[in-house]
């Protein structure tokens, strides 16, 4: 990597440099043409530029800054005292946990099944009807996919008629109103309308798979298990790279069906930090502590999403 | 054109410039439009905007207003945002621009006390010294509506909290409506016999949490209830103890709906027979209506009895207010309609359509049910007493009502539960009076 960086200004420089002896005038003019490119590049720019300084940029920074302040009236600076509560209050750490739980399920489950799907529709003959139905639920809205789980997940809800109605009696319970349980059945909830894009993915880098490789494979031996895992997945590795990335990012930002199910609650018990982050700014109206929630959550993402993508780039680029 | 190439090539920048200018000068004109004042709240002749958080309500002011543009020549013309809690982040925020309506729907106490204290609204002492005056408010109600000795919003309905229930049903089963805490069990153990939930008890939605916790500490002692949401006792006080022991051993026996019933359902499992008893603002009455049952035939409602027959009887009441922006669109209009709306011809109409008491005392509900109930609270000098929602400080208030959401899922007991109360209203109390300070 430090060649190809060194290598590069050279090559630039070489190209604008004037050569030796010759008329200054071209170069005055490669000059001028090169500042011209450099304005109409930046012209080209600047309005996205200037939408993300002041749609993105100058509110996180504001929300950094209100981080550090107090929640009372007059709002003194407070220095940590805003991310000291993630020690101090069990409702934030039970967030915590929640987070990490819907990041395990929201890659987890996703990849796992999507994989699966992808493997099993490719080449059968109903294929095309089972990757319908897969990925319908991709096609809906978080809200609407909440609104359905509801009716099947309250404790007179369908999960539970079903259960009933079918002599499990002792299943039935309240779905919803017991932790960890309910954080569980709402990923699982989640899993079902995530997966539809996770099969997307996998049929195109299934399909991008060269059949050679696979006939290779069955000429030198190698059984079904042996072709998957030796010469599908490696070739999956850069879809499998989206479908866990975007899984990842999804998973920490996770906040439209906790909220239509339970709203963070029976007792704060199902928030994520997104949750959380609303809640505190907006319901228990501490504004300081909603910002540092999502300081948190931002640094959390990002650290999360440079440290899986710098590790997958670099085994790419070996 | 087709005959040189050079000119070809010329005209296409040409048509991308000049279509890439159009686009641009289209998306600043829909930027412009976007930035500039709305309709919905700015002045339209003969009307006044309201902001309100139910929507089922529009038709009702409409009709109340017909009656005010009769007075005063200002109809009212709502607006609603059904999210209670994007109702209350939007109005918090147009309240600082100038795009606030002419009338705002908030809850009284210390919600109001709060918007109050951010500023932006009207001094409304004046309006409330010409009602009281008239004898068209309760001059008990004053200290709910003010801040800092200033009235800032005007009654705008009064709820009492009671217990529907279904009069077929009762009637079915040999129940008469309780009228002890000892009659109460009995129509309790009645119905659970009966496979009927005798109770329905919900916290879908946050707030109805702590629907029971007000019923209950209420009637186990009153003046308590009065000092613990003053901030002057302790949530692990005795009475506080003994209410959540009666509320945890009510849902121990099953008495109670699972914690995830959706209260919208209840006139519906009232009317079916699923629940027995259905805890819940008078303005529910409408819900009933809605349901296709008749006051007094279908339905009716009592406000629950005391633990002990020596305890002072009294009632949860919840008042809204109206509030007016200092910078509404309409000033002079809102006040004039504020200052007419407890009038008693608007209030015949406004009560007739909520089927609920009216804050004006001098009117009676039009609901046989709501009226008995009026009459109930005058004749046992029932004490009013402020819904727990606007008792206390918000953040205070917001906190408890997860706790208590936590234990009617179970996850608390309810000593753990109080205990947590306890402590953040000592934090949060502090917090209010340092700001107050």
């Amino acid at each position: 990597m430090s060649t190809s960086t060194t290598d590069r200004p050279a090559t630039g420089g070489s190209r604008r440099t004037p050569p030796v002896g010759g008329d200054p005038r071209p170069a005055e003019r490669h000059a001028w043409i090169g500042r011209r490119e450099r304005l109409t590049a930046g012209g080209f720019m600047a309005p996205s530029v200037l939408l993300v300084a002041v749609f993105l940029l100058a509110p996180f920074v504001w929300t950094i800054h209100r981080s550090f302040f107090a929640d009372t009236r007059t709002s003194p600076f407070s220095w940590f005292d805003n991310y000291t509560r993630f020690a101090s209050d069990p409702a934030l750490t039970r967030s915590i946990q929640n987070t990490l739980l819907w990041v395990v399920g929201t890659v987890v489950l996703p990849f796992v099944l999507g994989l699966a799907i992808a493997c099993m529709t490719d080449a059968t003959r109903f294929s095309r009807l089972a990757r319908l139905c897969v990925v319908l639920p991709y096609a809906l809205s978080g809200s609407a996919v909440a609104v359905v789980w509801n009716f099947m997940l309250t404790t007179d809800g369908a999960v539970n008629q079903v259960l009933t109605s079918v002599g499990l009696d002792s299943f039935a319970q309240g779905w919803l109103l017991t932790w960890p349980g309910n954080t569980l059945v709402m990923i699982l909830a989640n899993a079902w309308q995530a997966t539809g894009v996770a099969v997307i993915l996998f049929l195109v880098g299934l399909q991008s798979i060269p059949p050679e490789t696979l006939e290779a494979g069955s000429l030198d031996g190698a059984g079904s298990w042996q072709q998957f895992r030796h010469i599908v997945l490696p070739q999956l590795k850069p879809v499998s790279i989206i479908v866990i990335g975007m899984s990842l990012v999804n998973g920490l930002k996770s906040f439209d069906l906790i909220w239509v199910l339970t709203q963070g609650g029976p007792g704060r018990a199902t928030e994520t930090l997104a949750v959380s982050m609303y809640n505190e700014t907006f319901l228990e109206l501490r504004p300081g502590a909603g910002a540092a929630i999502a300081v948190v959550l931002t640094v959390i993402v990002l650290a999360a999403s440079w440290l899986y993508l710098r590790r997958q780039l670099d085994v790419k680029g070996e | 054109m087709s005959a040189s190439g050079r000119t070809r090539s010329a005209a296409a920048p040409l048509a991308r410039r000049r279509v890439l200018a159009g686009m641009a000068a289209g998306a600043a004109t829909l930027a412009a439009g976007g930035c500039a004042r709305g309709d919905s709240t700015s002045a339209q002749p003969g009307t006044t905007s309201i902001s309100n958080d139910n929507a089922t309500w529009d038709d009702g002011y409409r009709a109340a207003g017909r009656e005010l543009e009769k007075i005063t020549g200002y109809a009212l013309r709502p607006l609603s945002n059904p999210s209670v809690t994007s109702y209350q982040q939007v109005v918090q925020m147009t309240l600082q621009t100038s795009k606030a309506t002419d009338l705002v729907k908030w809850a009284s106490g210390y919600q109001l006390k709060r918007l109050a204290r951010a500023g932006g609204l009207t001094d409304l002492s004046g309006v409330w010294g010409k009602y009281q005056a008239k004898g068209w408010v309760r001059g008990a109600s004053r200290d709910a509506v003010s801040y800092r000795g200033k009235v800032y919003g005007i009654p705008l309905y009064e709820s009492y909290y009671v217990l529907f229930y279904s009069k077929p049903v009762f009637e079915k089963l040999g129940l008469s409506e309780p009228r002890s805490w000892d009659e109460l069990l009995h129509c309790a153990e009645v119905l659970k016999r009966n496979k009927i939930t005798p109770f329905l008890a919900s916290q879908v939605g946050g707030w109805p949490a702590i629907e029971w916790f007000q019923e209950l500490v209420t009637k186990v002692d009153p003046r308590f209830y009065q000092k613990l949401v003053a901030g002057e006792a302790s949530y692990t006080d005795d009475p506080a103890r003994e209410a959540m022991d009666i509320w945890h051993d009510f849902m121990r026996k099953g008495w109670m709906t699972s914690p995830d019933f959706d209260q919208a359902r209840g006139p519906g499992a009232l009317k079916a027979g699923t629940v027995g008893m259905f805890l819940h603002g008078t303005w529910q009455a409408q819900g009933m209506t809605a349901a296709g049952m008749k006051p007094g035939a279908d339905y009716g409602a009592f406000i629950l009895p005391t633990v002990r027959s020596a305890t002072p009887k009294s009632v949860i009441a919840e008042s809204g207010v109206f509030t007016v922006p200092a910078r509404a669109s309409s000033h002079d209009a809102a006040l004039a309609n504020v200052g007419s709306w407890l009038a008693p011809p608007v209030q015949r109409v406004w009560s007739d359509f909520l089927q609920d008491s009216s804050a004006n005392p001098t009117v009676r509900s039009d609901n046989p049910v709501v009226a008995e109930l009026q009459r109930d609270v005058a004749k046992e000098r029932r004490i009013p007493l402020i819904r727990y929602w606007e008792a206390s400080p918000p953040s205070l208030i917001q906190g408890n009502t997860n706790d208590l959401g936590g234990f009617m899922a179970g996850q608390t007991s309810p000593e753990t539960t109080l205990r947590r109360m306890q402590e953040r209203a000592q934090d949060e109390w502090a917090a209010w009076r340092r700001d107050e300070a």
